[in-house]
């Protein structure tokens, strides 16, 4: 047969996926664009093939619109109108319509107006609002603003309109997903044009949805693919398994994608057999994740120990902590001196102690004074001491210290919860923690810790 | 869960929380490779994070402590550790404050107050604070009450208490089974066999920390719940050391008489006392419980007036070829009796020598050895029975049938040695 060599384009080979529809996998090389999109205005068509051919499935249309800002909402009901006009936040319209807008968003964390700004650009390609059930043309850069969306749609929460708009693209394995069908777009190109990244996220979703057993089935078919490339790459092949011309190494960059893609399979893998409490295998699979990621080892080993500690096994999560002292000599610095004192205090906590826990975390603020949580779980300690008071002005201390880092929503729960123990008059605190997030975080703050009701 | 007494302007107030151990903070990651649209955005947004874990952000478990949202389940056996706060809400200075708080169950009150001292003054906006601690020894309706005394600025003296009521659980389901030994070929002791099914019956992992058999004065316990691996000794559970909710284990352990009861043993009547279990385990954190069952009472199997047990036998026989086993014949009862022995040949055993002679006179409490050969005619795990015992005293027969198993080998497949 042909080789595919003379259809190569690009300088680094890139590997996309083939999943269960062929027994071949085949090669596609090329970078994916990262510079931004074409300005394009909202609701002018992008020109497509001719596409006479009716696609059987994935027709997929971004749906509803998604802005809003809960924290403006309660500014309404408990700050007044006066205070709730003041509140402003990016949306959708107030950036550029372009990739470059929609990074603005994202790092101001403005996620609802850029899972909008999302559907316009989508729109843009074809695939606006209201057009489900009409024939679609995917793209490289479609499907990654589809990544974005979905990404962005999991971070807030929004499992089941994530859950609602994977539906159209099934399994990510239809024709239409495909550069082979559309060869007069991508001539001579092969595979999938689903970002793997896509593909975590739609195995990953699952759990969050109260099926973890099919998020590890997916897990596990993206695993045995991501095993098979690199096994005919061990053996000099192609990734599809074919026989290949390609330098050495080209195939080197292929195979530490591929490692690192398998890698990130079984980070998810652990992380789900986690969140299904099944802690034995959980704690074999991060094992299996230190081999891809050596680097982390220290964080994976100390993780683990904290699985230990919440089963009430103290004695096994000693051991974990001690391993990682062992290892002074590998690591070093302040990330890992940090990491020690943490698993000191945790184990203190194990043992009852919460006096000696508090000063282990206050030791870490001595090295580390912006430790967000050393800050926090010192406070919390000093709660389990007697020490309410103490424990609302180290709390408070931090938000108003520097509130970019502190006004997360772990460290507001904390802190609406000591505030309802400590009077009656809770209700005060909690609307002046309204008015400090209102200025600094956007439209994806989780206003549930306020506990504004 | 929260009876208050009728409404009354207080000027200070009175707050309960529950101090179960904190939570670990878990983080959904959201990641994507450089190729992507987004780049290093999403894992930037990860690092800059404060709740993920630095330099390992795709891992869930992170090390942000929670507190508690809601009072949860208590169960027998754990520490009910609870904050209590008296706040001044009002902008005078109140006086001579005594806060008291008291557990009632259905059977006692218990004070739980770590100082019984009142507190000369509180000032506006200030507080009392006390974390009382109270490990949880019945089950059922448990009641907090917490009463609160002061004097105001102008000397009157005010009081109000409020009740938290809630509910004490059963966290485990212990079931015990008994099983005798067939007798030990070495010193003729009973040995009994006690197997421990213990239930986790909440909603949370539990891991087992210890589980222990405390002999009653008549035993000595040998517990047979780990091995020697290497020198270590090493649970037979393995990796699994904790229960997830509805999960059953089972415990072995082994009690023999103590030496003094040990000639009483071929006689033991009625109902023994073998011992107690003594249970501790750890949840969330190291949270402790700590349970012991009540006396674990076994009936002694009924031999009736006369006990045959088996003292010597091969495990393994060749078929068709004799083998001697030794029998021991107590007599229970509180008569003498004269016994003839009878063997009976079934359908796989065939017993040598004379059926029907007699074994003489046994007094009460005494016994005599008896050796027999018999063998097999058929392969496999055969049960030895048949034999017979007549007391012509009273012409009353006692039939034993399967006193034991014995496996049958042909010939031709020689055992090696």
């Amino acid at each position: 047969g042909a080789s595919y060599s003379s259809l190569i384009l690009g300088p680094a080979p890139d590997l996309t996926y083939h999943g269960a529809l062929s027994c071949t996998i085949s090669i596609c090389s090329t970078t994916f664009s990262s510079c931004p999109l074409p300005d394009i205005g909202v609701g002018s068509q992008v020109p497509g093939p001719n596409c006479s051919i009716l696609v059987a499935t994935g027709r997929s249309s971004p749906t509803e619109e998604f802005s809003g800002d809960a924290v403006k909402d309660l500014m309404l009901r408990f700050l007044g109108e006066q205070a709730a006009v003041k509140r402003q936040v990016l949306n959708a319209s107030s950036v550029e319509q372009s990739f470059v807008g929609l990074k603005q968003l994202i790092n101001s964390k403005n996620w609802r107006a850029a899972v909008d700004l999302c559907g316009r650009l989508l729109t843009a390609h074809g695939q606006g609002y209201g057009k489900n059930g009409l024939p679609t043309n995917h793209t490289t850069d479609s499907l990654q603003l589809w990544f974005v969306r979905l990404a962005l749609l999991v971070k807030l929460n929004l499992f089941q309109n994530a859950e609602l708009e994977f539906e159209p693209f099934g399994n990510l394995d239809q024709p239409d997903l495909y550069y082979e069908y559309y060869p007069h777009v991508y001539p001579g190109r092969k595979g999938s044009m689903v970002p793997f990244s896509m593909r975590i996220l739609h195995a990953e979703l699952e759990q969050y949805l109260g099926n973890p057993q099919e998020s590890l089935d997916r897990l596990h078919s993206m695993k045995t693919i991501c095993t098979k490339i690199l096994e005919n790459l061990e053996q000099g092949l192609a990734e599809d398994g074919s026989m290949t011309n390609i330098t050495q190494e080209n195939t080197q960059a292929s195979v530490e994608l591929w490692r690192s893609r398998l890698g990130r399979v079984m980070y998810s893998m652990a992380n789900c057999l986690l969140m299904m409490k099944d802690y034995v295998l959980a704690v074999d699979a991060y094992h299996t994740v230190i081999k891809y990621y050596p680097e982390q080892e220290p964080q994976l080993l100390s993780g683990i120990g904290r699985i230990f500690l919440q089963i009430g096994d103290i004695k096994t999560a000693e051991k974990y902590f001690q391993d990682v002292e062992k290892m002074s000599q590998k690591w070093d610095g302040l990330q890992y001196q940090i990491m020690v004192l943490m698993n000191r205090a945790f184990l203190h906590l194990g043992q009852n102690n919460f006096a000696e826990a508090h000063r282990a975390f206050t030791e870490i603020l001595r090295i580390d004074p912006a430790n967000a949580v050393a800050n926090n779980n010192a406070a919390v300690c000093l709660l389990y001491l007697g020490k309410l008071k103490d424990s609302l002005r180290q709390l408070e201390g931090m938000v108003q210290q520097d509130p970019k880092h502190y006004l997360h929503e772990s460290v507001l729960f904390n802190l609406t919860t000591m505030y309802e123990l400590e009077s009656s008059r809770s209700m005060q605190k909690k609307q002046a923690l309204l008015e400090a997030v209102a200025v600094k975080e956007g439209d994806s703050f989780n206003t549930q810790c306020l506990k504004l009701g | 869960m929260d009876v208050n007494q009728p409404k009354q302007e207080h000027l200070l107030a009175l707050k309960v929380m529950r101090l179960t151990k904190p939570t670990l903070f878990t983080n959904i990651p959201v990641t994507c490779e450089e190729r992507d649209l987004p780049g290093d955005l999403l894992n930037q947004l990860m690092k800059d994070d404060p709740s993920t874990v630095k330099g390992a952000e795709t891992l869930m478990l992170g090390e942000m402590l929670t507190l508690p949202q809601n009072f949860g389940n208590i169960f027998l056996g754990e520490t009910f550790s609870s904050y209590i706060s008296v706040h001044n809400d009002s902008n005078q200075v109140v006086k001579d404050i005594l806060v008291k708080a008291d557990l009632q169950t259905s059977s006692q009150r218990l004070n739980l107050s770590a100082s019984s001292a009142a507190v000369a003054e509180l000032k506006s906006d200030c507080c009392i604070d006390d974390v009382i601690h109270h490990e949880v020894k019945e089950i059922g309706t448990h009641i907090l009450v917490c009463a609160v005394s002061y004097t105001t600025q102008t000397g009157e003296k005010m009081y109000f208490r409020k009740f938290f009521k809630f509910q004490v659980l059963k966290p485990l389901d212990v079931k015990t089974k008994f099983y005798n030994a067939e007798s030990d070929l070495s010193s003729v002791t009973d040995e009994v066999f006690l197997e421990a099914q213990i239930q986790n019956i909440t909603t949370s992992p539990m891991f087992m920390e210890k589980v222990s058999l405390e002999p009653s004065i008549m035993y000595n316990v040998a517990e047979l719940n780990t091995v020697n691996k290497a020198g270590e000794s090493v649970s037979t559970f393995g990796s699994r050391t904790y229960l997830q909710p509805m999960d059953t284990r089972q415990y072995l352990y082994c009690l023999k008489p103590k030496q003094e009861f040990a000639e009483k043993a071929g006689v033991i009547k009625g109902v023994t006392v073998i011992g107690k279990l003594d249970i501790v385990w750890k949840t969330n954190l190291g949270e402790r419980g700590r349970l012991q069952t009540s006396q674990l009472q076994r009936m002694a199997p009924g031999y009736g007036d006369v006990r045959l047990s088996l003292e010597t036998i091969p495990d393994t026989v060749n078929l068709e070829e004799p083998f001697d086993i030794t029998c021991k014949i107590t007599n229970c009862s509180e008569r003498t009796m004269d016994l003839v022995l009878e063997m009976c040949n079934t359908n796989s055993i065939h017993w040598c020598g004379v059926s029907g002679r007699q074994l003489g006179k046994l007094h009460p409490s005494s016994s005599l050895h008896l050796a027999l050969t018999l063998l097999s005619s058929v392969q496999g795990l055969q049960s030895v029975s048949g034999l017979r015992l007549m007391d012509t005293f009273l012409k009353r027969t006692y039939e034993y049938d399967d006193i034991a198993q014995v496996c049958v080998i042909s010939s031709k497949v020689k055992e090696e040695h």
